[in-house]
């Protein structure tokens, strides 16, 4: 395809897109001169490229428009809803027809008959007029060809009307064409912060976007092998962490380049809305809300269809009809809002209604009926879980629950398409009062942070967002931990029962596992939407920031994976789908008790509980805030070492201060002497932009807290909270001392090295 | 010398294509170098779990993670340990790597000499060579870049 024409592609898309808004805005305002203006520029635009470029089909059908649109913005005609539904056929004609030359590079044989007379039928009511006010209309005429010859440059593009356009319509392009002046001039202001965009912006190819993103994450792993290599000459210090600021810098923008606003995909909606609520006998009234929220361009992309469900699901199931929502006692007008918010390193899309809500007992029933779950397992259910139910695949098509209680059709899709790009999907709904549903979508597809586990000799990484706990299992514990019932592994998990995939048995079907040969290994606890279980692996690496690199389609179709990554070390790792591994496994929807942890989990409404982690120092119980912990730890004491009388471990270079506030280390060290190596266990938590390490002797719990407040006076007590109706003290990671600052550090440090030499 | 100018002779009547030559085993197999893109020398590929037997495994290519397909396997021989080459081969599915013993030199071959697989090869090798070329002391095989597609390989083993 030419340049030109591909230009032209470009040009004509966002034409007709601004056409479509235009449209939908016209309905609530039908008179507005600005708009109708707009539009008819849109197709003025089309017709005079196209038959400059030969496409003499689209030609002749934009020409019908022209017509049409012109008699619309003389004001001869009325934009009543027929004429609107006509011109948003038309505007469904152009695309398609441009969608062909796109394609296939030519524009098709078929015809447009149809279509152009229904324009011209539409052209009617006003050509009788024109015909009776003729004599009128022509003498103005006389004088115009004047103003013509100015704007000549503009016009010369706009062929002259084919033979075989319909003799009336013929007369109106000469008088379409001179009056666009007037309304060109009016907006002449409003349009020129518009140009100067235009010279300040560039449109660049999403392939060479694509291509500068993976040379980035290519940079990002030099960087990474370079700071390791240098790490130990100062003379180098600089200059690697210069290249590491730039690499950063660089990183960010190149994702920021890559970045659109939602209102791309929102502005498709109001469309949708209003076909929609036309064909069901709705009346809604759509709002929208953070448009200028952005997310990168190929995660647009991939939640367009899921939010055009859940749109389409909110009209169909959501909102009633006008009477049952007078009769309810509601306006007969529906809202249905769309929202976006940016969230940390989140966006979030809500799609919200007032509808009927869905009603949980109907689900029940129906889940029931359907054998999803049994009698005694319905019951115990919570609200929550019964709504989860909806993304079930089966569930979806039960046409008996979209009839009766709303929602369901195809929201498995929704899910299936949100989790696909990293996302997840909530749902909240009111009986009576109204559905949200919630797209949590990561802020970009290709970075992810992720856990790097080992397992047959390799590197996986298993991505953070389904990652809820890590448990150390010691080789000789391993056969008293981990159960069996017949053949099925699960792990008592604070005394619940989770069920364990081994990744080595999953992914190597014919090895036989042994009990006895069980080495050390981890259970990396995971929780895809309420699917808890237990993924055992022989060994855990740091976590890491990994680049997503896409899989080609046969290793796709396994199934297990959903990509691959270069670690820092410059080994491949293959980035495992906890959602896949859940399915393939068999685990479903998990027992109750692990119910009310994950929906504990989940209840992130504006009174989230704030959640501890429960831990033993010295025979004393004490808590740590959850949020702040990243890891627990455990070291053989020889690891923990001492600047002065201060403990601190190091981890590949990075120096961590550890609290010992029970003396477990002495206590420790004690033990030592009995024999063998004493362990300690270390909770690495995060305080500030530092690390804080936090020695205990067991970890017991995590368990959300509440608050406690001093008698008498009623005031909120700080660094104690009530915990499984214990009053329990916060440990303060603050009280711990910073290390020596850098210049005492690197004396120390030169001291030492010194000393080595 | 002598070949040379006999082949230019030839390609009055026939026409000349280049062609890398690579060893497996004791065959030299030739690739069109128009469907290479690169030349890998000693590169080790990730075994991936699970994937089809024909799949070498995955190799980092210029910041893309590529596919590779295991010529040994495909033929038959056991695996050969330590690293191997790779051709980086472009088909309509994108591109993926094709794990051999030794890239050799580049021949120009004459389409006079091409020959279509014997009959008497077995069905699985007929359907991944494209016939062969007599050179003057081996017998070269050609490979295409279609019929290696790791995608287009899945189909066949499907069948």
């Amino acid at each position: 395809m030419d340049e030109l024409t591909r230009e032209f592609l470009i040009e004509s898309q966002e034409g007709l897109d601004r056409m479509e808004r235009c449209l939908t805005e016209l309905e609530t305002r039908p008179d507005d001169a600005a708009l109708l203006g707009d539009i008819f520029r849109s197709v003025h635009t089309i017709k005079g490229t196209t038959g400059f470029l030969g496409f003499k089909r689209l030609e002749k059908l934009a020409h019908a428009g022209e017509n049409l649109l012109g008699l619309l913005r003389d004001g001869k005609l009325n934009a009543d809803r027929s004429l609107i539904s006509g011109l948003l056929h038309l505007l469904d004609g152009l695309r398609s027809i441009l969608k062909l030359i796109e394609t296939e590079a030519c524009e098709g044989i078929g015809e447009d008959t149809e279509l152009i007379a229904e324009l011209e039928a539409l052209q009617s009511p006003a050509l009788q007029l024109v015909g009776k006010n003729a004599a009128t209309v022509s003498k103005p005429k006389v004088q115009r060809p004047k103003r013509i010859k100015v704007h000549a440059p503009l016009v010369s593009e706009v062929p002259a009307p084919p033979p075989s356009a319909p003799e009336k319509p013929e007369i109106k392009p000469q008088t379409t064409v001179q009056e666009a002046e007037p309304p060109c001039a009016q907006t002449k202001p409003a349009a020129n912060p518009a140009a100067t965009a235009a010279e300040s912006t560039l449109r660049v190819d999403i392939v060479l976007l694509n291509r500068m993103m993976n040379l980035v994450g290519e940079l990002v792993l030099t960087r990474n092998q370079v700071l390791q290599a240098t790490a130990a000459d100062p003379n180098m210090t600089m200059l690697s962490r210069r290249l590491d600021m730039v690499t950063a810098d660089l990183r960010e923008s190149v994702m920021k380049a890559r970045m659109q606003p939602v209102s791309n995909i929102f502005s498709k909606m109001p469309r949708i809305v209003r076909d929609l609520s036309q064909s069901l006998c709705r009346r809604v009234r759509l709002e929208v809300e953070g448009q200028d929220t952005e997310l990168d361009k190929s995660l647009l992309e991939a939640i367009k269809d899921p939010l055009t469900h859940a749109v389409r699901n909110s009209l169909d199931h959501g909102i009633e009809p006008p009477e049952v929502r007078v009769a309810a006692g509601k306006g007969p007008e529906g809202i249905l809002k769309l929202r976006a918010l940016q969230e940390g390193s989140h966006v979030i899309i809500e799609v919200l209604d007032d509808g009927a809500g869905i009603d949980v007992e109907k689900v029940r029933f129906k889940a029931i009926e359907r054998g999803v779950v049994t009698n005694e397992r319905a019951a115990q259910m919570v609200e929550r879980e019964l709504l989860q139910l909806i993304f079930l695949p089966g569930f979806s098509t039960a046409t008996a629950v979209t009839n009766v209680s709303g929602r369901g059709v195809g929201m498995d899709v929704v899910r299936t398409n949100v989790e696909k790009i990293g996302g997840k999907v909530e749902i909240d709904s009111h009986v009576g009062k109204g559905t949200t549903l919630r797209l949590r979508i990561p802020l970009t597809l290709a970075i992810i942070p992720a856990l790097i586990v080992r397992s047959l000799g390799q590197s996986f990484a298993v991505p953070q967002g389904s990652l809820s706990e890590l448990v150390h299992v010691p080789a000789e514990e391993a056969a008293k931990t981990i159960e069996w019932i017949e053949g099925a592994p699960l792990y008592r998990l604070r005394g619940n029962l989770l069920p364990l995939v081994f990744l080595s048995l999953l992914l190597q079907p014919g090895s036989e596992h042994s009990v006895e040969a069980l080495q050390d290994s981890f259970i990396a606890v995971l929780d895809v939407d309420g699917r808890r279980f237990g993924l055992v692996v022989d060994g855990l690496a740091d976590p890491e920031e990994i680049v997503v690199k896409p899989l080609s389609a046969v290793l796709k179709n396994i199934g297990l994976y959903s990509g691959a990554t270069v670690l820092g070390n410059a080994e491949l790792a293959l980035i495992l789908d906890p959602g896949a591994i859940a399915a393939k496994a068999g685990v479903t929807i998990s027992a109750r008790e692990e119910e009310v942890h994950s929906t504990a989990d989940q209840e992130c409404g504006a009174e989230k509980p704030v959640e501890y982690l429960l831990v033993e120092v010295a025979g004393r119980r004490a808590a740590v805030l959850l949020d702040d912990v990243l890891r627990i730890e455990q070291l053989p004491l020889s690891r923990v070492e001492y600047i002065g009388y201060r403990p601190v471990v190091n981890f590949e270079g990075q120096l961590m201060p550890v609290k010992d506030s029970g003396e477990l280390l002495a206590a420790a060290r004690d033990r030592q002497s009995s024999g063998n190596e004493a362990k300690i266990i270390v909770v690495v938590c995060r305080e500030g932009n530092r690390h804080v390490g936090i020695a205990v002797s067991q970890v017991l719990d995590v368990a959300a807290g509440s608050e406690l407040f001093e008698a008498g006076t009623q005031q909120r007590t700080e660094g104690v909270t009530l915990l499984k109706e214990h009053v329990t003290g916060v440990v303060g990671l603050a009280s711990v001392p910073p290390l020596p600052a850098s210049e005492c550090a690197t004396d120390e440090w030169s001291k030492l090295a010194e000393a080595m030499a | 010398m002598s070949t040379t100018a006999k082949s230019q002779n030839s390609a009055k009547t026939s026409s000349l294509m280049e062609v890398c030559s690579v060893r497996l085993g004791q065959t030299w197999f030739g690739v069109p170098i128009v469907h290479i893109l690169e030349i890998v020398g000693s590169a080790r590929s990730q075994p991936v779990p699970l994937a089809p037997e024909y799949v070498g495994g995955l190799v980092h290519y210029r910041g893309d993670v590529l596919t590779t397909v295991s010529l040994r396997h495909l033929l038959g021989l056991p695996p050969k340990d330590g690293s191997q080459d790779i051709l980086v081969l472009e088909s309509v599915n994108g591109c993926f790597g094709l794990l051999v013993d030794l890239v050799g030199e580049v021949l120009t071959v004459s389409s006079a000499d091409y020959e279509p697989n014997p009959s008497i090869l077995d069905q699985r090798r007929k359907a991944l060579f494209a016939g062969a070329y007599k050179l003057k002391d081996k017998l070269l095989v050609m490979l295409d870049s279609e019929r290696l597609d790791p995608l287009r390989l899945g189909l066949h083993s499907a069948n």
